[in-house]
């Protein structure tokens, strides 16, 4: 994988959300895609791949999203995370907010959405 | 969605099968809505009047309603309240259900009059009420004996069929019933939702349907109960349930739901007080389950 490209790391635990995460990302640039299907691998794979945007599930096997994103502002406290999860309830949003997510994203996801937080960053 | 509710009506009754069901709901798309069924369903006139006038018209160039006039059947108001109705569209099914064969119109008469009575409606609350699909089914639950979880299971059910059609694009029939027995499927996916109420829900289908729904959740085909067809129907069911605890988190209820799993061959035993919604498709028959 090449160095110069952005690295965007998808932490769902559903295949198929991750294939159509990646097949859209795949149309909006030219990035380095990492893909996690727990908690605890989103975290692993984070600090091997020092992602520059993170797509990060809620309700996830091992460690939850919001759990997941607390280490891993930990760990790059700049580090750009979008919370993409089917249960945007109030008590997820405030968690998510206070924890230093960037942005909530509830799904079903747009197309146009993703689009949009991507070409904003790179 | 009425069409939802009496197509359930009509096959917990005997009075057509699930075949008969989905043909009509098929072939409802194309129907036009005739006059004669709208006076039966108000009760404005008797199928032989109907009948009647059906057969005046072979001779006649004249339209229904004129005729129905004309023989004092009907008067002007109770015609334009038909033809408005007729826009509603509500008894497409019975309609389907006639040009199909699958009823004739004496049968049809029978099976509304049944279904209003067992709702303890009159045809006049009937054609209010029946406007308010989730009051319905919530009824249903209150049936069971849920006197205070019904509105909650009736909110999930009508998000349920809902989603259906946002997602499946398809629009179920709906057929709630108490789980009698432990069920076992080919294929269930479930997931847990916790919180102020603890509840079960499942997706329990044969290979067949579980690779169609897979296919048509995914938008692409998939022809083996593969991951990533195992991942389509446990995202399903987790987009529906997030969606679910969304509208209850607005509604003051703060839930928490668990990973999605999806097993083979799997036998949920009866826990005593679960609901079995079964889903009659085009495409086939599924059951939804929630504790």
């Amino acid at each position: 994988m090449s160095n110069n490209r952005p690295t965007i790391l998808i932490c769902d635990d559903s295949l198929l959300v991750r294939k159509q995460m990646k097949d859209c990302l795949a149309e909006c640039g030219d990035f380095n895609v990492v893909e996690a299907s727990s908690g605890q691998s989103s975290i692993e794979l984070f600090r091997q791949h020092n992602p520059d945007l993170v797509f990060l599930d809620i309700v996830m096997p091992d460690k939850n999203g919001i759990e997941a994103l607390k280490e891993m502002i930990a760990i790059k406290k700049d580090v750009k995370v979008i919370m993409l999860s089917s249960s945007g309830t109030r008590s997820h949003l405030k968690a998510a907010m206070e924890a230093g997510a960037s942005d909530f994203i509830q799904k079903p996801w747009e197309k146009s959405q993703i689009e949009h937080i991507v070409r904003s960053l790179f | 969605m009425f069409n939802q509710y009496f197509g359930n009506f009509l096959l917990n009754k005997g009075y057509i099968s699930p075949g008969q069901l989905t043909d009509a709901l098929e072939y409802q798309k194309s129907v036009h809505l005739k006059l004669g069924v709208i006076a039966i369903n108000a009760g404005y006139m008797t199928p032989a009047q109907v009948e009647e006038i059906h057969n005046m018209q072979k001779r006649v160039d004249k339209r229904f309603g004129e005729l129905a006039i004309e023989k004092g059947y009907i008067n002007e108001a109770q015609l334009n309240e038909m033809l408005a109705t007729q826009k509603q569209g509500h008894l497409m099914l019975g309609q389907a259900l006639i040009d199909r064969k699958h009823l004739t119109i004496e049968q049809l008469q029978e099976a509304l009059e049944s279904y209003k009575k067992e709702s303890g409606m009159s045809s006049r609350q009937y054609n209010v009420v029946r406007k308010d699909d989730t009051e319905q089914i919530e009824q249903v639950f209150q049936n069971f004996g849920e006197t205070m979880l019904g509105k909650m299971y009736s909110d999930y059910v009508t998000l349920l069929i809902k989603n259906m059609i946002r997602f499946i694009d398809d629009a179920p029939v709906v057929e709630i019933n108490q789980m009698k027995s432990d069920i076992t499927a080919q294929w269930y996916a479930s997931q847990e939702i916790g919180g102020k109420i603890d509840l079960h829900t499942a997706i329990a289908c044969d290979r067949e349907q579980f690779l169609i729904l897979a296919s048509k959740f995914a938008r692409e085909e998939i022809k083996e109960p593969d991951e990533l067809a195992q991942a389509s129907v446990g995202e399903f069911l987790n987009l529906h349930n997030g969606i679910f605890l969304v509208n209850m988190s607005n509604n003051g209820v703060e839930l928490e739901m668990q990973p999605q799993q999806v097993k083979e061959n799997y036998t949920y035993k009866n826990p005593g007080k679960a609901y079995i919604i079964t889903c009659h498709m085009t495409w086939g028959d599924f059951d939804v389950i929630i504790v």
